[in-house]
């Protein structure tokens, strides 16, 4: 059952047991206090009327009581009132009872008997009182004469009842129709995502209630899904695209050698060639699978200690000779020891590639300056500017892209994955690429956090168990 | 020079062995884990070089950590297509002395056998270097040519020093990259041939006989011979 199992029925039902079990409670004491309070009173007035027969009794006498007894059952008002004046042996002397009742104690008192009054059992108040000589009074109220009181309470309670589990009901079906509105809502999205149509969002209004809020998350989350898979589809993109340069190279080479058949010389050189282009394809592909070594985030789990002074000083040591080739100079500042959390070769790595973007594109006679300076919090600032052509404003964002390659870099070797491995070792070490303008050239820089963001480490279990299933590449 | 080669594809097996034995070295080959552990544990071998997935139950690793728990000290290199940094350091932890990744050169395979194997007979607690009239004296950090002074800047000196404790031996640029600088990554660009001409026109420049060589897809080699 489907109703049964939805989850503004369960609510419903829960709400209605939870409105009569307050209702119980808040009637229970009620119905008590009523009862203490109408017993009391009726037990008040029997035992009044008793001293007053009493009184009666002392002042005129069994004759005067029994004239009074009499006048007063005289009067018609039977019913209300139960009267009965006995002598010792308990034989009736005056009153609307015909005889003393069996089921009144013997001793005085104020009791709730069963009597016979005419109509059946009924429950029956009775005040006993014993007067001087020996004399026994009986004053008593039947208790049926509240019943009707009695009746309208429970009529009340059990309307009480009824509403509120009307109500509840009602509510329950108007709630369960508003959210399965809502999820129904949410589920055609998600379905027309399902069906590969990212750009759906779920609804939302500003009620800013719970659904709201999960729905806004939900779309946050579809937001970064959608970026990310655009993403992959431009770098698959440009995988496909960068790769079939060298291997159209490599097969018109290879085609053109079976076909030509050229001295053994010339094939020699071509094969080499041929080798070339296919290392320019290993490469790409080593270039990657570092970026995804580090996306993956696993390496952080290796982090140690690392001065970046040192790292930087061994950088410049190691890019100098090629930057005094192209007549430009490496210039270092730098605040020792600058001691971060890291992955030394990654770091090494990425200042690497900054420098040797440097290199490559500032003009002959430029300087390159690499620094290193402390920031606040422990923090690392690491700046690699140059004054070379720079990137236009529009383009730096794309710039840190995979195989993002400006108009100034036709020309010069290169994959144009330099920037992203940097940007990724900088996110690994919870810093950020950002590229700024020389005036001229370009300054990029990186400022390093001691505290680096936590991964899931549950993804380095799973690389270890798929180890020996990877497909190896042979060359 | 006696070579082991435990490895199961076929492709790269035929290429390395064939590239071996035009190099003058004898090969034994295991396909799998299984008889690569017999072999390497019963035959004297100057080199293993040793694939990690292997077909069968023991894979590369448990072999190495075997053959290193018996007490063998024979150099094993690792191949692997493998490339992680952490791939690699569990590789050498295990007991390898050497860690290449597929798809790999052969030259590089030859120039790092040649390594190990020259490493395993010991290169003692050496103070002096020499190739013809090079001379390093790691003592005073003096080197000469002839009886010419020759001022190095410190990495220029570990350079060279690299290359005198392999000479007569080719060495690539990876292994210059690792060795030299510590760097375990492509740098992309050429700079350790700069590095390398830098050097040539300390030593090699004014005189008659160079010694820093190049070989052509591999790497260099400094050497006395022709």
């Amino acid at each position: 059952m489907k109703v049964l199992r939805s989850s503004a029925v369960t609510l419903a039902v829960g709400y209605i047991g939870l409105g009569l079990a307050a209702l119980a409670l808040f009637a229970a004491p009620l119905w008590y206090a009523w009862r203490v309070t109408i017993q009391d009173g009726r037990n008040e007035i029997l035992q009044s009327d008793a001293q007053r027969l009493t009184e009666v009794f002392r002042r005129e006498g069994p004759p005067g009581l029994v004239g009074y007894i009499d006048t007063r059952v005289g009067m018609q008002i039977a019913g209300e009132r139960l009267l009965l004046l006995a002598d010792a042996q308990m034989h009736p002397l005056a009153g609307n009872l015909a005889a003393w009742p069996a089921s009144v104690p013997e001793v005085p008192g104020t009791d709730i008997v069963k009597l016979d009054l005419g109509h059946g059992q009924s429950d029956v108040a009775v005040v006993h009182s014993t007067l001087p000589g020996g004399y026994h009074l009986l004053v008593g109220r039947d208790t049926a004469r509240l019943a009707p009181l009695e009746q309208r309470f429970w009529y009340a309670l059990a309307g009480a009842v009824a509403i509120l589990s009307v109500l509840g009901t009602i509510g329950g079906i108007l709630i369960r129709r508003a959210l399965m509105t809502r999820i129904h809502g949410i589920r055609q999205t998600v379905s027309a995502i399902i069906q590969g149509d990212l750009s759906h969002r779920l609804p939302t209004h500003h009620s800013g209630d719970e659904l709201n809020t999960l729905s806004q998350t939900i779309n946050g989350m579809l937001v970064q899904i959608e970026q990310l898979i655009h993403g992959i589809r431009n770098v698959s993109n440009s995988i496909a695209h960068d790769l079939r340069t060298p291997l159209a190279e490599l097969r018109s080479r290879l085609e053109e050698l079976s076909l030509t058949k050229p001295s053994s010389e010339q094939t020699f050189a071509e094969i080499d060639a041929a080798v070339a282009d296919v290392d320019r394809v290993i490469r790409i592909f080593n270039a990657l699978l570092r970026l995804a070594e580090i996306d993956s985030g696993l390496r952080r789990s290796g982090f140690v200690a690392v001065d970046m002074a040192e790292v930087a000083a061994a950088a410049v040591d190691f890019y100098q000779p090629a930057a005094e080739l192209r007549g430009s100079v490496v210039a270092l500042q730098s605040e020792a020891p600058a001691v971060i959390r890291g992955d030394p070769v990654m770091l090494a790595q990425a200042l690497g590639n900054l420098i040797d973007n440097a290199v490559k594109y500032t003009p002959e006679g430029g300087t390159i300056t690499v620094a290193v300076l402390r920031g606040v919090a422990g923090s690392i600032e690491i700046t690699v500017a140059d004054s070379g052509p720079g990137i236009p404003q529009a383009e730096r964002a794309k710039a840190v892209e995979r195989f993002y390659r400006g108009d100034a870099s036709r020309g010069t070797p290169g994959v144009g994955l330099g920037l992203s491995l940097v940007d990724a070792v900088a996110r690994l070490h919870g810093g950020k690429l950002s590229l700024d303008d020389n005036h001229p050239g370009l300054r990029a820089r990186i400022v390093l956090t001691q505290d680096t963001p936590q991964v899931a480490r549950t993804a380095r279990a799973s690389s270890e168990e798929g180890e020996f299933r990877h497909e190896p590449v042979y060359p | 020079m006696k070579v082991l080669l435990v490895e199961d594809n076929e492709r790269v097996t035929q290429f390395v062995i064939k590239g071996l034995q035009e190099a003058g070295h004898t090969v034994d080959h295991a396909p799998n884990g299984r008889d690569g552990m017999f072999l390497a544990a019963s035959e004297p071998y100057d080199v293993i070089i040793m694939d990690r997935m292997l077909p069968g139950e023991i894979d590369g690793l448990a072999i190495i950590e075997a053959l290193r728990k018996s007490g063998k000290r024979t150099p094993i290199l690792i191949l692997s297509a493998l490339s992680e940094v952490d791939e690699r350091i569990r590789g050498l932890r295990a007991g390898g002395d050497d860690y290449l990744t597929k798809p790999f050169a052969f030259g590089e395979l030859l120039a790092r056998i040649d390594a190990l194997t020259r490493r395993a007979q010991g290169e003692g607690a050496q103070t002096r270097l020499e190739v013809a009239d090079l001379r390093v004296d790691l003592l005073t950090r003096k080197v000469t040519r002839g009886d010419r002074n020759l001022v190095l800047q410190p990495r220029e000196f570990k350079l060279l020093e690299y290359l005198m404790r392999h000479a007569d031996q080719v060495v690539t640029r990876t292994m210059l990259l690792e060795n030299v600088w510590d760097y375990h990554f492509d740098p992309q660009t050429n700079v350790v041939d700069v590095h390398i001409s830098k050097l040539r026109q300390k030593i090699d420049a004014d005189f008659e006989r160079p010694l820093l060589r190049t070989v052509r897809n591999a790497g260099y080699t400094l050497t006395s011979h022709d």
